[in-house]
Parts: structure tokens; sequence; C-alpha cells
């Protein structure tokens, strides 16, 4: 492989890496929004499939602020199984006839099965990464373009807001399996 | 049991990942693992309405 090709698919792995960086973002704004919008109070296990995607982008983040390792790639995957068997494990419990399921649907399908689909193409998504980016390189670089650094400090804000969002519903401890209300909110 | 303790370790996890300390980072995003499986142990134990 030439050095102008291997550059070629390295930059391309590294826009990619952003990409699914901005695809995490987008989840869990729009999980965030829908909450706020309509009201719904997630469920501890709805809850655990945010925490399975920011498993996710972390290793996304890794990717994109230390250059891209088999490692990081890992970190992608075990997390991403990890997500879809808290999310197959709730469809799995609404799965029996005349169960209505957790929430209200969007385009027919509930989050949690959403989320189970999201988590595999994730899983999807990063073996295609693996197949583009064959020269993986650990980069020291301190100086991540905008683009990257714009979306790493957009995903740390989405999981403060969750933290915040969870601390106020649930307090210092479990939440309940069928949340009513926010705990620490009047 | 407390719920929001995974998102607190993430954000810290993260944060150390943009300001540079990979291994740090790792480590956060190893203990958050952990405590996601601990938490779905905890979520996870009553019975699927399903017959095998």
């Amino acid at each position: 492989m030439t050095t102008e090709t291997t550059n070629t698919t390295s930059a391309w792995a590294h826009h990619l890496n952003i990409l699914g960086l901005a695809g995490i973002c987008g989840v869990l704004a729009f999980a965030f929004a829908w909450q706020l919008a309509f009201d719904e109070i997630p469920c501890p296990l709805c809850l655990l499939q945010r925490v399975g995607f920011v498993l996710v982008g972390t290793g996304f983040l890794m990717n994109v602020r230390f250059g891209s390792s088999p490692l990081h790639y890992g970190v992608i995957l075990i997390s991403a199984l990890a997500g879809a068997f808290a999310a197959g494990r709730q469809t799995l419990l609404h799965i029996a006839p005349l169960d209505t399921g957790y929430g209200s649907p969007f385009l027919g399908l509930h989050f949690y099965t959403w989320a189970f689909i999201a988590f595999m193409a994730t899983i999807a998504y990063c073996a295609v990464l693996l197949m583009i980016d064959r020269d993986q390189r650990m980069t020291s670089s301190s100086h991540p373009g905008t683009l990257a650094r714009l979306m790493m400090w957009l995903f740390l804000a989405l999981v403060t807001a969750n933290a915040a969002s969870t601390l106020l519903e649930c307090g210092f401890g479990a939440c309940p399996d069928n949340p009513t209300g926010y705990l620490w909110l009047p | 049991m407390i719920m929001v303790l995974p998102f607190i370790t993430l954000a810290l996890t993260i944060w150390l990942g943009i300001t540079g300390r990979r291994r740090a980072c790792l480590s956060g995003w190893l203990i958050s693992l952990i405590i996601f499986g601990m938490w779905c142990s905890y979520h996870m134990t009553d019975a699927l309405p399903l017959s095998f």
C-alpha cells in the first residue's frame, strides 16, 4: 500500500469515527429532547441503554482523540454488545401479546427496540470501519480538528445533562421500575 | 444502587479523554462498564413473560 493510499484511508477512518461520535450524540440528544418535549420519564432500563450509548461513544472519542487502535475498536464493540443486551432484555420483557410496552412508540417501534437496532447497526458500522482503517496508528496529536473538538465537547455536555436529569429523577438511589415523576422536582 | 453513578463516571471518563489522558480514560470506561453490568443484574432479575 502506498503512503498516499494509507493517508487517505486513515483520513477516511478519522472522519467516519467523528461521524460515529456525532451519531451517538444524535441518539442521546433525540432521547433527551423526547423526554423533555413529551414529559416521558425514562425507566431504569432506558437509562441503562443511554449508558450503553455513552460507553460506545467513549470508544469513538478515543479513536478521534488519540488515533485509531484495535483497543479502541474493541471498546466500541464490547459497549455495543452490552447496550444490545440491555435493549434486547427490555424488548423481550414487552414482547408478549397484549403488552403495550413502555413509553410511546416512534415510527411504530418503542425506543428500546430502536436502541437494539442502533446497537446492532453500530457493530456493523464498526466492522466496516475496521475494513477501511487498515493502517491503524496511534497519534499523540494534542490538536484534533475543530469539528472533532466540537463533537467531543458536545458529547460531554449531553452526558452531563443526562447525569443531571437522572439525578433529578432518581436522586442518589435506584429508580423505580415505572417512574411517574422526578423525585427532586415538586 | 445509585442510578446516576455510571453517568458521573462516564462524564469524568470523557473529560479525561478530551484532556488527553488515555490510560485514565480507558480505566474510567472499564469501571463504568462494570457498574453498568452490576446495575443490569439489579434491574434484570424478574422473570420474562416467555416460555421455552
